[in-house]
């Protein structure tokens, strides 16, 4: 649905695409990103630990996270004319294949500054268990 | 201006003329490679996520819009960071974790655009036993206007 600045208020939701991950899909993102870390791709090296982690198997890219969160920032924002500006992310929870992603959003704040109209987004990537995987901050500008 | 070079896919082949977490140096600059942003670069990456939208596709759609052409979704560093860089660059060491992101969008990078990364090291902490690095990046186009610029949290390996 398309919006403007002027109808948005804080708490309402954006709605992100569903994401079904696979050892194919993290292959995919792998050869698109050109990150090839042993992470998602080597089953015996994730058997151990290192950096006093470990994760007992692959995993996903995760800023293949940050990458739907963008696609949702800017599937919502460019019908309205408006601009995906920033985003911060943190990764909280491993993704592994068989899981499902979703990201979605709520509109925390408006503000207008001398130049423009900007939105703040909380945004939060969740897997098929309701669990946050990932959580982060969203900026959008709405041109004057 | 220098091609990006064949790309190493193998992690490991590299690995022991990569910087460890003690010889990293906060605010040194670390070496990187313009690249030339392809439409099927683009177009793989967008594939990866799921992004269909006509801007990254359509030609003909792109130059109706307010970018006048074609361009790539803003998460395209996420592909940069690698494509810019050496194979003996920190960031590909087998078993560098992220913890997180941030990133700020100025201008498109395009189809065509030869991108240059300025890139360091910023700080580098130990928290609950394990070693951080903060990494900073800002990729320009050949116009010189800023592209992007992000800041990242990495977990180094031991």
């Amino acid at each position: 649905m398309t919006v403007t600045f002027e109808s948005l208020n804080a708490g309402d939701s954006i709605e992100g695409p569903s994401f079904a991950v696979s050892r194919e899909s993290i292959r995919l993102f792998c050869d698109a990103s050109l990150d090839y870390n042993p992470l998602h791709l080597d089953d015996d090296y994730m058997k151990g630990s290192f950096g006093k982690t470990q994760f007992g198997g692959v995993i996903m890219h995760g800023m293949n996270n940050f990458g739907l969160i963008s696609r949702m920032i800017t599937d919502w924002a460019y019908p309205a004319g408006a601009i995906h500006r920033r985003l911060e992310t943190r990764w909280v929870k491993p993704v592994r294949p068989g899981d499902t992603i979703r990201p979605s959003g709520i509109i925390k704040a408006k503000q207008v500054t001398a130049k423009s109209r900007w939105v703040v987004i909380d945004v939060v990537v969740r897997n098929q268990d309701e669990e946050r995987v990932a959580t982060g901050e969203a900026m959008v500008e709405f041109p004057l | 201006m220098a091609e990006a070079q064949t790309f190493e896919t193998d992690f490991w082949k590299d690995a022991q003329s990569r910087k460890g977490w003690d010889e990293i140096v906060p605010g040194e600059p670390r070496q990187t490679i313009p690249y030339t942003l392809t439409r099927e670069a683009i177009a793989l990456y967008c594939k990866s996520v799921g992004e269909t939208h006509p801007l990254y596709f359509d030609e003909a759609y792109a130059r109706t819009t307010r970018y006048g052409g074609l361009i790539a979704p803003p998460s395209i560093h996420i592909m940069l960071m690698f494509a810019c860089t050496p194979a003996d660059d920190w960031m590909r060491s087998p078993g560098t974790v992220n913890a997180g992101q941030s990133w700020s969008y100025n201008v498109p990078a395009r189809p065509g655009d030869v991108i240059r990364l300025e890139a360091r090291a910023l700080d580098k902490f130990i928290k609950r036993e394990r070693l951080f690095v903060v990494h900073d990046n800002v990729f320009f186009n050949r116009a010189g206007e800023v592209i992007c610029s992000g800041r990242g949290w990495t977990i180094r390996p031991m």
